[in-house]
C-alpha cells in the first residue's frame, strides 16, 4: 500500500508517436523518476514464421520482406540464402554484387529513417526532412529496380529477378556522390549541438557486458566496444572481396550508437561505390538457371544464414520438409534492444526515456514477427 | 566554461547556417493529387489482364502468396472469369513475374481505396475486358 501511494504506474503506447510502432511500456514512476519498466510486445503479431508453414517456399519469399520493412533486402537475402544452401546452389557473382549493392542502399536508407525519426524524438525536426528527402531518392531507386519502394521482393532463389540498367546504375552513382555532402550536413547541426549532447552523451549507458549477455548485435553492440560485424567476422556474398571499415565505439550510451550510425553511412557508400564498378564492368547472368523456383522439393534438412542488418544480426533457419517448410525460426536484433530496456531505463528520467529507447533503433514489427 | 559556451554557440550557428542554406534548395513534394508522381515501368500497382492470352494454366495461382486469385474455366477449360481479390492481394508481383504468356501484368494504378468492400473484388471477362 505504501509503495502505491509512492510510485505511480504509467502507460506509454502502443499508440504513443515515439515508440516506432506498436511498442507498450508499463512504467512505475516515482516522481519524475523510472523505478521499474515493463515492456509487453505482440501488438503487431502476424504469425509470419507460422505462415510459412502453409505455403510453398516461394509463395512465403514475398512474405519475409514484411518482416523488417526498413530492411527487407536483409530479410530477403537471408531466407534465400537459406533455401540455395538446402539446394546446394551456387549463384552468379553479378547477382552477389546486386544483393550487396541493395542491402547496403537499404541499410543507408534504413540509418536516415532512423537519424530523422530519433531527432524528431528529441524535439528537432528539421533533420527529419532532410533524412526523408534523401531517403525518398534511394526509394526511387529501389522503385525504379524491384517495382516497389518497401516490399521488393526482388531478390529470388539463385540470384535476382531483374537486372540493373544503366540508368539506374547512373542515378545510384549520383547519389553516392551527392550523400556525403548531405551526411555532412546532418553531423553540421547535430553532433555538437549542444542540446543533442546534453540529452545523449552519458545517457543510456550499456555496458560491454550487458550488451553481451543480452545478445545485443548490430550497431548498439560496435557502440559498446565490440567490433563485432558479421560483415567482417564471417563474410558471406562478395564482403571480403570489398573494402570497407567497421566503426565502434567505447561509451555504450546513445551518443556512441549515434556516431556509430553515422559512420555505417560512410562505409556503407564505400561499398555501394565498388558494387557499382564490378556491376557495371559484368556481364555475367544475374540468375542461376538451374533452380526451379515454383516446383522446389526439398528434402529434408535444416540450415541458418546470417546477415548483419541494419538492426544487427538476422539470421533465418529453415528446417524443410518436402514442398513446405517444416518450420522457419528468425532472430532479429530489436526483439534484444527490447529486452534490454527494463535495465536500461531503471534510475532514468521519464524525459530520457524517448532519447534512450530512440537510440536504440528499434522497430516493432522485427519484435512482434 | 567559457570555451565550452563559446563551442555551443560556435555549434549553434553552423547549425542554424546549415538549415537556412537548405532553405533555398530545389523542393522534393509533389502536389498531390493534382500533381501525380512519375511511376517506374516495373511499378507493382492494380494488375492488366489479357483474357485472349490466358490458357488458365493456373501458375499465377500456384504461386500467389495471398490465394487472391480464382480462375473460372469453362468445360471446353477456356477461362470464363479471372478474378483478383485486392482484400487479400500484396500486390508481390509473383503472378505478372511467372505467367509464361504474359497474360497478367502489374500496372501502374495504385489508387485502389475504397470503402465498399465487395468493389475490392476484380473480375476479367471476356465480355467486360
Ligand atoms: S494468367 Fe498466366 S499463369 Fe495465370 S492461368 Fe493465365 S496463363 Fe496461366
Ligand atoms: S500480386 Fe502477388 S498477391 Fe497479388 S495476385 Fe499476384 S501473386 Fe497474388
Amino acid at each position: 500500500m505504501t509503495n502505491l501511494l509512492k510510485t505511480m504506474e504509467i502507460n506509454v503506447g502502443p499508440q504513443h508517436p515515439s515508440t516506432h510502432g506498436v511498442l507498450r511500456l508499463v512504467l512505475e514512476l516515482d516522481g519524475e523518476i523510472i523505478k521499474s519498466c515493463k515492456p509487453v510486445v505482440g501488438y503487431l503479431h502476424r504469425g509470419i514464421e507460422k505462415m510459412a508453414e502453409s505455403r510453398s517456399y516461394l509463395q512465403y519469399l514475398p512474405i519475409v520482406d514484411r518482416i523488417d520493412y526498413l530492411g527487407g533486402f536483409f530479410n530477403s537475402y537471408a531466407y534465400c540464402d537459406c533455401i540455395e544452401n538446402l539446394l546446394n546452389v551456387e549463384i552468379p557473382v553479378k547477382a552477389q554484387y546486386i544483393r550487396v549493392l541493395c542491402m547496403e542502399l537499404n541499410r543507408i536508407a534504413s540509418h536516415l529513417l532512423w537519424l530523422g525519426t530519433f531527432m524528431l524524438d528529441l524535439g528537432a525536426s528539421s533533420p527529419l526532412f532532410y533524412c526523408f528527402r534523401d531517403r525518398e531518392r534511394i526509394l526511387h531507386i529501389f522503385e525504379a529496380l524491384t517495382g516497389q519502394r518497401m516490399m521488393y521482393n526482388y531478390f529470388t532463389f539463385g540470384g535476382v529477378r531483374f537486372d540493373i540498367p544503366n540508368e539506374i546504375l547512373e542515378d545510384i552513382s549520383s547519389f553516392v556522390e551527392d550523400m556525403p555532402e548531405c551526411i555532412k550536413d546532418y553531423e553540421n547541426i547535430i553532433t555538437t549541438n549542444p542540446i543533442f549532447t546534453s540529452r545523449c552523451v552519458n545517457k543510456g549507458i550499456i555496458t560491454k557486458r550487458n550488451a553481451l549477455q543480452y545478445s545485443i548485435t548490430g550497431a548498439n553492440l560496435r557502440a559498446s566496444g565490440v567490433g563485432l560485424d558479421f560483415r567482417k567476422s564471417c563474410p558471406y556474398l562478395t564482403y571480403d572481396n570489398l573494402e570497407f571499415d567497421i566503426s565502434y565505439a567505447d561509451g555504450g550510451d546513445a551518443y556512441s550508437r549515434y556516431k556509430v550510425r553515422i559512420f555505417e553511412l560512410y562505409s556503407s557508400l564505400k561499398i555501394v561505390e565498388q558494387c557499382i564498378d564490378f556491376i557495371r564492368s559484368s556481364s555475367e547472368p544475374i540468375l542461376n538457371k538451374s533452380v526451379k523456383p515454383v516446383m522446389l522439393n526439398i528434402p529434408e534438412g535444416e540450415y541458418t544464414s546470417i546477415v548483419e542488418a541494419s538492426r544487427g544480426l538476422t539470421s533465418c533457419t529453415v528446417k524443410a520438409g518436402g514442398k513446405t517448410p517444416y518450420r522457419v525460426k528468425w532472430r532479429t536484433g530489436s526483439y534484444y534492444a527490447v529486452q534490454l530496456l527494463p535495465e536500461l531505463l531503471v534510475n532514468c528520467e521519464v524525459a530520457d526515456m524517448m532519447a534512450i529507447f530512440g537510440s536504440l533503433d528499434v522497430i516493432l514489427p522485427e519484435v512482434d514477427k | 566554461m567559457f570555451k565550452q559556451i563559446y563551442k555551443s554557440i560556435l555549434s549553434l550557428i553552423i547549425g542554424h547556417l546549415t538549415v537556412f542554406k537548405h532553405a533555398f534548395k530545389k523542393r522534393v513534394t509533389l502536389e498531390y493529387p493534382e500533381v501525380k508522381p512519375k511511376l517506374s515501368d516495373r511499378f507493382r500497382g492494380k494488375h492488366l489482364f489479357d483474357i485472349d492470352k490466358c490458357k488458365a494454366c493456373g501458375m499465377c495461382q500456384k504461386v500467389c502468396p495471398a490465394n487472391a486469385i480464382t480462375i473460372t474455366k469453362s468445360e471446353n477449360g477456356i477461362v470464363k472469369c479471372y478474378s483478383i481479390d485486392y482484400g487479400k492481394c500484396i500486390f508481390c508481383g509473383n503472378c505478372a513475374y511467372y505467367c509464361s504468356l504474359g497474360s497478367v501484368k502489374m500496372g501502374n494504378d495504385f489508387e485502389l481505396a475504397t470503402d465498399d468492400k465487395n468493389s475490392l473484388k476484380l473480375n476479367f471477362t471476356k465480355e467486360n475486358k
